[in-house]
C-alpha cells in the first residue's frame, strides 16, 4: 500500500458516504425513512438487490472457492431465477397492494399478531447474527491484510455505514448501493484481467481448456446426492427454497423491492436480478479460475494468509516452516514445467501427452496439498489458528500482484461490498424492530416523527450490536458457508409460514404458530445430528411447517365443538 | 396498513408479464445447457 492506494481507498469511501448523506432529503417520514418514499426505478431496485446479496465475503471467498474447488459453486444459484418468477407472481403484488413496510406486517392480516411477531422474531435472530458476520468477515480479512487491529477495520466499516443509514435511511442505502455495485464489478473484472495478462502463453480460450483439463470446469453435476453440497439438484431444489425465503420473507431483500416506485418497477428489478445473477456469479468464479491459472505459472505462496505466515516464519527456530517452504518451491518448479508441457500438448492436440502431463500435475497437486496441510497443522500447533485460507487467495493476489492505485481500488471494492450488505441489513433490522415490535406492541399511538427518531436510534443500536459481535466473533472455517448455514436454519421455517399464508387457506393462525416452532426444532435437530447438506434445510423446514400445520389444523377442527 | 386499489401494472416490451417470466426461465435453461456443454467439452 502506498499513498496513491490510500487516496483511492479513502476517496471512494468518502464519496460514498457524502453521496449517501447528500441524498437524505425527504426521509423525515416513516415512508421516506423505511421504504425511500417508494420512489426507486427498476434498475436501482435491481442493483440494490444484487448489492445486498453480494456481501464482501462473496467477493473475497468466491474466487478462492473456484481456485480450490472449481466452478461447481455456480449451481447454488440455479434456483434463483425461478424464485424471482414465483415471487413476481405471488408475494410482490400482495405486499404492494397492502402497502406494507415489512413482510411480517402482511402475516397479521392473514393470521394474527402472534404469528407476525414470531416471524419477525425469527428474522431478527437470523439477520441479527448474520449482520455481525457481514461486518466481521471483511474486518478480519482486511485487518490481516492491512496489519490493522480487528476493532479498527470493524469500526471503519460499521461507522461509515451507520452515518448514511441513520441520516438517509432506505433511500440512501439503495442509491449508494447502485454505485457500490458498479465499483465492485469494475474492480473485480480489472483484477481478473490482470491475472489473465500475467499468465504467460495462454489465450483466453485456452484458459478454459487448461482449467477443464485439470478438473476446474466442473460447472454442472447431474448426479443426485443429498450429502453433496453443490450439484444441480441441490441448486435447483434447495436453492429455490433458499432464495424464495431470502427474497420473499427476509426483510433485507423485501425492503429493497418495496422501495420501487410501482409494482412494475419492483417486478422488473427482481426479473433482471433473475437474468443477471447467474452470469455475475460465473464471472466472479471465473476470476478465481484466472487467479488459479496465474499461479500455475507464477510462484504461489505456501499460505495465502501472509500475515499469519510471516508471524510463524519469523519465530521458526526449529526450521520446520523454512523446510516446508523449500519443499513447496521445489514441487512448484516441477509443476510449472508440467504446466508449460500441458499447454504445448493442448495446442498440438496431442492426447497422449495431455494425459501424461495431467497425471503428473495431479500427482504434484497431491504433494502440494500434503505440504500445505503439514504447514497448516504446524501453524495450528504454533499459534492455535487455523491455516484454512481460501478467503485469502484473492485478496493476497491483489495485494501481491496488482499495481498501486488498483490495490486501493480493490480494497475499496471489499469495503463497498461490506458496506452495501451491512446497510441493507441494518435498514431491514430497523424496519422490523420499529414496525413489527416497537410500533405494534410497545408504543402504539405516537406520531410519525417519533417513529422516525426511534428508527434512527434503533439503526444505531443494531449497528453497535453488529460491531460488537464482529469484535467478539471467533474464526470460521469458511465464512460464506457459515453465513449460508445460519440463514438456512431459519429460512425454511419462515418460508413455510409465508407459503401457508399465501396458498393454504385451510391452515389458521394457531396451527401455523405451533407448527413453525416444531418445524424450527426439527431443522435445528437435522443440522446438529445429521450430515444432510445445508441447502436442504430450507426444504425440510418449509415442508415441516406446512405438513405439521395441516395436521394440527385437522386435529383442532376435529376437537373444536361445532 | 391500508388496502387501496391495485396499482397500474403494465409490463414494458411484452404485452403480459408472462413474457418476462418465460424469458427468465428460457435464459436459465440456455445457461444450464451452455454450462453443461462447457463442463463436458473442457474435461
Amino acid at each position: 500500500m502506498n499513498l496513491l492506494d490510500w487516496i483511492v481507498l479513502f476517496g471512494v469511501l468518502g464519496l460514498i458516504v457524502l453521496y449517501g448523506v447528500a441524498k437524505s432529503k425527504n426521509t423525515s417520514s416513516m415512508e421516506g425513512f423505511l421504504v425511500g418514499n417508494r420512489s426507486m426505478p427498476w434498475w436501482t431496485v435491481c442493483l440494490s438487490i444484487m448489492a445486498t446479496q453480494a456481501s464482501a465475503v462473496t467477493f473475497l471467498s468466491t474466487p478462492g472457492q473456484a481456485y480450490n474447488d472449481g466452478m461447481r459453486f455456480l449451481q447454488f444459484y440455479f434456483g434463483l431465477p425461478i424464485a424471482m418468477v414465483i415471487l413476481c407472481i405471488t408475494a410482490v403484488p400482495l405486499y404492494r397492494k397492502l402497502k406494507v413496510f415489512t413482510a411480517y406486517e402482511y402475516l397479521e392480516s392473514r393470521f394474527d399478531l402472534k404469528v407476525r411477531s414470531l416471524a419477525a422474531f425469527f428474522f431478527l435472530i437470523l439477520r441479527g447474527f448474520s449482520v455481525g458476520i457481514t461486518v466481521f468477515a471483511p474486518s478480519l480479512i482486511l485487518s490481516t491484510i492491512l496489519g490493522w487491529r480487528l476493532d479498527l477495520t470493524t469500526l471503519l466499516i460499521g461507522c461509515t455505514v451507520m452515518i448514511y443509514t441513520i441520516t438517509g435511511g432506505s433511500k440512501a442505502v439503495s442509491l449508494t448501493q447502485k454505485y457500490q455495485l458498479m465499483i465492485i464489478m469494475g474492480g473485480m473484472v480489472v483484477a481478473g484481467a490482470i491475472a489473465f495478462y500475467n499468465t504467460p502463453d495462454l489465450s483466453f480460450g485456452e484458459t478454459f481448456t487448461y482449467a477443464g483439463t485439470v478438473g476446474k470446469m466442473n460447472l454442472v453435476n447431474f448426479n443426485f446426492d443429498p450429502k453433496d453440497r453443490y450439484n444441480i439438484w441441490s441448486g435447483l431444489i434447495g436453492g429455490l427454497f433458499l432464495f424464495l425465503s431470502y427474497f420473499g420473507a427476509d426483510q433485507s431483500q423485501v425492503g429493497r423491492y418495496l422501495a420501487g416506485s410501482s409494482l412494475t418497477e419492483s417486478r422488473l428489478g427482481l426479473i433482471f436480478n433473475g437474468l443477471l445473477k447467474v452470469p455475475m456469479q460465473f464471472i466472479i468464479l471465473y476470476i478465481g479460475i484466472l487467479v488459479f491459472m496465474f499461479y500455475q505459472f507464477n510462484q504461489p505462496p505456501l499460505i495465502h494468509n501472509r500475515s499469519l505466515w510471516e508471524r510463524v516464519i519469523t519465530n521458526d527456530q526449529s526450521g520446520v516452516f523454512h523446510n516446508l517452504e523449500t519443499q513447496y518451491d521445489g514441487v512448484f518448479k516441477a509443476k510449472r514445467e508440467q504446466s508449460i508441457a500441458l499447454t504445448d500438448a493442448l495446442r498440438k492436440d496431442d492426447q497422449q501427452k495431455i494425459d501424461e502431463t495431467t497425471n503428473r500435475i495431479m500427482q504434484l497437486d497431491i504433494q502440494t496439498d500434503t505440504i500445505r496441510n503439514r504447514a497448516k497443522a504446524q501453524i495450528f500447533k504454533a499459534t492455535g489458528e487455523r491455516g484454512n485460507d481460501t478467503d485469502f487467495v484473492f485478496i493476497n493476489f491483489v495485494m501481491s500482484w496488482l499495481p498501486h492505485g488498483l490495490i486501493g481500488l480493490l480494497l475499496a471494492v471489499v469495503f463497498s461490498a461490506a458496506m452495501s450488505s451491512t446497510a441493507s441489513e441494518l435498514n431491514a433490522l430497523t424496519s422490523t424492530t420499529t414496525v413489527d415490535i416497537y410500533k405494534r406492541s410497545i408504543v402504539k399511538t405516537a406520531d410519525d416523527h417519533h417513529y422516525v427518531i426511534a428508527s434512527k436510534w434503533i439503526t444505531a443500536g443494531w449497528a453497535v450490536f453488529a460491531m460488537a459481535f464482529a469484535m467478539l466473533a471467533s474464526h470460521a472455517e469458511n465464512l460464506i458457508q457459515l453465513v449460508n448455514i445460519v440463514g438456512s436454519l431459519f429460512y425454511g421455517t419462515l418460508l413455510g409460514i409465508f407459503l401457508s399464508a399465501f396458498y393454504i387457506k385451510y391452515i389458521k393462525s394457531t396451527a401455523v404458530f405451533i407448527s413453525a416452532i416444531i418445524g424450527e426444532a426439527i431443522v435445528i435437530y437435522v443440522w446438529a445430528a445429521t450430515d444432510v447438506a445445508f441447502l436442504f434445510y430450507n426444504f425440510a423446514g418449509c415442508a415441516a411447517v406446512i405438513g405439521i400445520g395441516i395436521v394440527i389444523q385437522f386435529v383442532m377442527n376435529r376437537m373444536s365443538p361445532k | 396498513m391500508s388496502v387501496e386499489p391495485v396499482e397500474q401494472d403494465k409490463p414494458p416490451v411484452f404485452k403480459r408479464w408472462k413474457g418476462w417470466y418465460w424469458l427468465v426461465i428460457c435464459v436459465l435453461l440456455v445457461q444450464i445447457i451452455a454450462y453443461s456443454l462447457i463442463s463436458n467439452s473442457f474435461r
